[in-house]
C-alpha cells in the first residue's frame, strides 16, 4: 500500500472517529435501544465508493474498535461488529448496481442491515427471540438515519471531486 | 435508470412500508397482563401484573443489577449499574415491545397476547 494512500485511510479513520465521539454527546431521540443517527457511517459509505473493499473494511473495523475503546462501552462492540459487518457487506455488493448518483440508497440498506445484525445479536445474548419485535421501529430508524448519513455522503463526493478525475 | 437499480428502489419502498406498518402495529397493539422477568436467558419471575401487589425486585446478573419496580399494574426498570440506562428510559412496559437491558442481559416481555399473537397469527 502507497505512503499516501495509508496516510488518506489513516485520515478518514481520525474523521470517523470524531464523528463518532461527538454523536456519543447527543442524546439519544428515543428509548428504544439501537436507534440513532450513525453519523461515522457517511465515512463508510464514502469508503466503499472511493476506495477498494479491504480498505473501505480496515477504516470501519478500526472505527469500530477505537471507537468502542472511547466510549467505554465494551459490550457494545459485538453490535457494532455484527451491525458493520453486515453493513459493509451489503454496501459492497449493492455499490455494483446503484450508481455514484444514487449514494443515499446504498447507505440506506447499510443502515437497516446494520439494524438487522445488532438486533440479531441481541436476540442472541438475551437468548430472548422478542426483541425481534424492535426491528420494524429500528429498520423504520435506519431507514431515515441512512438517507441522511448517505446524502451527506454524496455531498462530500460532489465537493470533493468536482471537476477532478471523476 | 438501469434494471438493477430500478429494483433497489422497489425493494427500499417495500421496506420503507413494512418498517411503518410493523412500528405502528407492535407499539399499538393491547398488552396482555401476563409479565415475565428474563436474566440471562432464564425466566427468574412471571407475574399477573394486576394481581402483583407494588413492589421492587432485584435481579443481578454477572455482578450488575437492575431493579424493577411495579406500581397500579405497571412495570418499569427504576435503577440499573449498566453504562447507557437504556432500560430506565423505556419506561413502563407496553405494547408489544419488551424492555430490554443489554449489558446486563435483563428482558421483561409480555408473556402472549399482544403484538406478539397478533403479528404472528
Amino acid at each position: 500500500m502507497k505512503v499516501k494512500r495509508i496516510a488518506e485511510l489513516a485520515l478518514l479513520t481520525a474523521l470517523a472517529l470524531i464523528i463518532f465521539v461527538v454523536e456519543l454527546q447527543i442524546p439519544s431521540l428515543t428509548p428504544i435501544p439501537g436507534i440513532k443517527l450513525g453519523l461515522a457511517n457517511i465515512i463508510t459509505v464514502f469508503a466503499v465508493y472511493r476506495y477498494r473493499a479491504g480498505e473501505a473494511a480496515l477504516v470501519l473495523l478500526a472505527r469500530i474498535i477505537l471507537g468502542s475503546l472511547f466510549s467505554g462501552n465494551m459490550t457494545a462492540i459485538m453490535y457494532s461488529l455484527a451491525g458493520g459487518a453486515l453493513c459493509l457487506l451489503g454496501m459492497l455488493l449493492l455499490k455494483r448496481v446503484i450508481p455514484l448518483k444514487h449514494m443515499w440508497l446504498c447507505s440506506v440498506f447499510g443502515a437497516v442491515l446494520h439494524n438487522v445484525g445488532q438486533t440479531a445479536v441481541a436476540c442472541a445474548v438475551t437468548g430472548t427471540v422478542q426483541i425481534l419485535w424492535y426491528l420494524p421501529a429500528l429498520m423504520l430508524s435506519g431507514c431515515v438515519a441512512g438517507a441522511f448519513t448517505g446524502l451527506c455522503a454524496q455531498l462530500v463526493v460532489s465537493r470533493l471531486y468536482k471537476g477532478n478525475d471523476k | 435508470m438501469s434494471k438493477g437499480l430500478k429494483i433497489t428502489y422497489i425493494v427500499f419502498a417495500v421496506i420503507l412500508a413494512a418498517a411503518i406498518a410493523g412500528t405502528v402495529i407492535i407499539f399499538t397493539a393491547p398488552a396482555s397482563q401476563t409479565v415475565e422477568i428474563i436474566s440471562g436467558g432464564e425466566v427468574l419471575y412471571t407475574l399477573d401484573l394486576p394481581r402483583t401487589a407494588d413492589k421492587t425486585i432485584r435481579v443481578e446478573q454477572g455482578g450488575s443489577y437492575n431493579i424493577i419496580e411495579i406500581t397500579d399494574g405497571k412495570i418499569h426498570v427504576s435503577e440499573a449499574d449498566c453504562p447507557d440506562k437504556t432500560c430506565v428510559h423505556m419506561g413502563f412496559l407496553r405494547g408489544g415491545a419488551p424492555i430490554v437491558c443489554l449489558p446486563n442481559r435483563l428482558v421483561i416481555r409480555y408473556v402472549q397476547g399482544g403484538a406478539v399473537d397478533a403479528v404472528a397469527g
